[in-house]
């Protein structure tokens, strides 16, 4: 991702947008008893976008942000959504997205990894009560909501990045051939 | 070139990662701090317009998911939905919520709140978003009057406590949390005979199912029944005293067996008060707590 003032800007109005939206709207709705969870999409998309640094960096200030919104320890979701940001870079620095399916696909996946990822902090933090198995059927909800969230997340974000996306710039339109073929 | 990218890259990883361990040992267990306390105070304006904009778009998908949902429940059920579907849905949330202050001040009223303690009510302004956390937090905070250990009831009974404030936001860590523990009392069922003796015990959660909670610790030679009552205890002893009053109804007991309650010394309980959809609570300040 070619980084200027004004992508940057564009990054960062993302984010805080993304955690307002999540908190204000997404966190409040239930589908099933599950509330869809925008931030792992929003972290999966930059970092399959941007590759390992955007992921990592904007995993961490998402995080960063929810915890500080949230009142909880700052740290843990970070933690998280650095390491859900890092995958997703990972896979685009590695493979070719060459089918549309790839990225609501990846949120699904990377989206329960970070549940579990939660949840692997909260045990690691002392939970000293029991867990219901319930938690496990959420948390496959919760990714297929990231499934059909994930494609126009990507989509939208790709055309609000567009500028300083590597691949949008190299790929040009192949110019019209002139009559001697040149 | 790429080697030096490469190396860049994992620095920035590694000193994110430490980074977060870092955050996470200093301010695990401290409460808010000043970073929370400034960007809570910069974002609670906006994050309340933002609530308020976007709350006939969240009423809308509840809707949906409320209609899905009572198709399943039985015929008395039905009927309360189809008088749900006559309203329109902007005029369902209005309701709804008159509806939940009217509960509240029925409870204020009902004396189930002892004297002494000053409800501040407040709205939810934002919800944890994964399963694993079951805490909310409201647009009520330190300026208000609210404190940390605050006990936070809505119209049906106990939801939570304050766990951590800013001026104009308070965290609510809700009874089905992990970290919650309440110490509450059977309440001795009509026609149960002998002494109404109130059944002590502490109530825990069911991570993940804010629905079913423990009663736990409880004397297994006192038959408890399904169907009653749990409300807070509110003890109090020469030095110290519970974070919550007395007689705050909790919830109502649905599942007692006798060989649970002989081997495990436990009950599962339902909440009364609906904990993944709240809206309006009060916070209880004040109070005689020192």
């Amino acid at each position: 991702m070619i980084l200027t003032p004004k992508i940057l800007a564009r990054l960062v109005a993302i984010v805080i947008l993304g955690v307002l939206l999540q908190l204000s709207c997404f966190a409040q709705v239930a589908i099933f008893h599950v509330s869809p969870d925008l931030l792992p999409v929003l972290v999966i998309s930059l970092g399959l976008l941007g590759g390992t640094m955007t992921g990592v960096v904007t995993g961490f200030a998402v995080g960063i942000l929810l915890d500080c919104l949230l009142i909880e320890p700052l740290g843990g979701a970070s933690l998280v959504l650095l390491a859900t940001g890092y995958l997703a870079g990972l896979f685009r620095e590695r493979f070719e997205i060459h089918s549309p399916l790839v990225p609501p696909l990846l949120c699904m996946g990377l989206t329960i990894f970070a549940e579990l990822g939660f949840g692997a902090i909260e045990l690691m933090l002392g939970v000293d009560a029991t867990v219901s198995t319930l938690v496990i059927g959420d948390i496959l909800i919760k990714g297929v909501f990231a499934f059909v969230l994930g494609w126009p997340i990507y989509l939208g974000l790709r055309r609000v990045l567009r500028p300083a996306l590597v691949e949008e710039q190299a790929v040009r339109r192949p110019g019209r051939p002139t009559a001697l073929g040149a | 070139m790429y080697r030096k990218q490469v190396r860049r890259r994992r620095a920035v990883l590694a000193l994110l990662i430490v980074g977060s361990f870092a955050l996470l040992t200093v301010t695990y267990g401290a409460g808010s701090n000043g970073i929370q306390r400034s960007v809570s105070t910069i974002f609670s304006p906006v994050q309340s317009v933002a609530d308020g904009a976007l709350k006939p778009a969240r009423d809308l998908v509840n809707w949906f998911d409320q209609t899905l949902d009572a198709r399943g429940r039985n015929s008395k059920l039905q009927s309360e939905l189809q008088d749900a579907r006559k309203q329109s849905v902007g005029a369902s949330a209005a309701l709804a919520e008159n509806a939940q202050l009217r509960k509240l001040l029925k409870l204020d009223r009902s004396g189930a709140i002892p004297s002494g303690y000053d409800p501040v009510t407040g709205s939810v302004i934002a919800r944890s978003p994964t399963v694993w956390f079951a805490d909310v937090t409201i647009d009520v905070g330190s300026d208000d009057g609210v404190r940390v250990e605050d006990p936070v009831v809505n119209g049906d009974g106990l939801v939570g406590t304050v766990t951590a404030l800013t001026g104009g936001s308070a965290q609510v860590t809700l009874i089905a949390d992990h970290s919650s523990a309440v110490s509450a009392k059977v309440v001795p069922a009509a026609g149960q005979g002998g002494a109404p003796v109130a059944v002590q015990g502490v109530i825990r959660p069911n991570v993940g199912d804010p629905g079913d909670l423990l009663l736990d610790f409880i004397d297994s030679t006192k038959h408890i029944r399904k169907g009653q009552s749990v409300v807070t205890a509110g003890w109090r002893s020469r030095e110290f005293e519970s974070r919550f009053p007395p007689n705050i109804p909790i919830g109502e007991v649905t599942k007692a067996s006798l060989v649970e309650q002989e081997a495990q010394q436990q009950v599962h309980v339902r909440p009364f008060a609906d904990l993944r959809d709240l809206d309006i609570v009060q916070v209880l300040t004040g109070g005689s707590r020192g």
